[in-house]
């Protein structure tokens, strides 16, 4: 599955949906859904927040894989940003030091299997796996 | 889908999804909560780091007047994100 989405909050929605249709589609472990959504949230949001130069569409691409899935997100036209490379997120702070910053790609590098990164001529694209043989 | 409302006995109930999409009515919603605060996660299927920015923030302005938001009904996938995140030593968290 590949599609385009609009740099908007509202696309979230078809987000959701597009990947349930692919699970069931593809028979993929509905245990991976929640990791699976979250990852592709805070990646997609990250981009919509941060790459505010380009009104390019973000393309995501849904791959089956053994036992599990590999997801893509590419976005257009933008400055070279690995998420990879985020920040460590100290979870163990108090209340009084902790805030939501950077909790979102600190979430994504917990959860995900694989992540890997790649920019080439203005064109950044990251790409994690998910799959029940890795839990 | 995202919902979130308050019973007559004061309990929040989110229900759906707490998403990027959805953070902001959330935040309006709890903005307006005073005192101590059970949150009811029973019908809460999903949140991401928007929405739990949305409960951490309520959480220390209420923890600023010694109350704070007190977690209920959470489900196993919302108590994962809930761990993973270190929000277990944040809040008291009651699972289902």
């Amino acid at each position: 599955m590949q599609k385009r989405y609009r740099r908007n909050f509202d696309q979230i929605q078809d987000i959701v949906g597009d990947t349930e249709r692919f699970f069931a589609d593809n028979n993929i472990d509905e245990s991976l859904r929640m990791k699976v959504d979250l990852s592709i949230e805070e990646l997609f949001v990250n981009m919509v927040n941060y790459n505010t130069e380009t009104d390019q569409d973000i393309l995501i691409e849904m791959r089956s894989i053994d036992q599990g899935i590999e997801v893509s997100l590419t976005d257009f036209d933008v400055e070279r940003f690995d998420p990879t490379l985020a920040q460590d997120v100290d979870i163990d702070a108090p209340l009084s030091e902790r805030s939501p910053g950077g909790l979102g790609l600190y979430l994504v590098l917990k959860m995900a299997d694989s992540i890997h990164y790649q920019y080439h001529g203005r064109k950044s694209k990251i790409t994690f796996t998910n799959s029940v043989a890795a839990e | 889908m995202f919902d979130i409302e308050i019973s007559n006995s004061g309990v929040v109930a989110v229900i759906g999804r707490l998403d990027a999409a959805r953070a902001a009515q959330a935040q309006e919603f709890l903005d307006a909560l005073e005192g101590r605060c059970v949150i009811d996660m029973a019908q809460l299927e999903y949140i991401s780091s928007a929405g739990l920015g949305v409960l951490l923030r309520t959480h220390k302005r209420l923890m600023a007047g010694d109350a704070g938001l007190e977690l209920v009904n959470v489900n196993k996938h919302i108590a994962d994100i809930f761990r993973y995140s270190g929000f277990d030593k944040l809040f008291t968290i009651k699972s289902l």
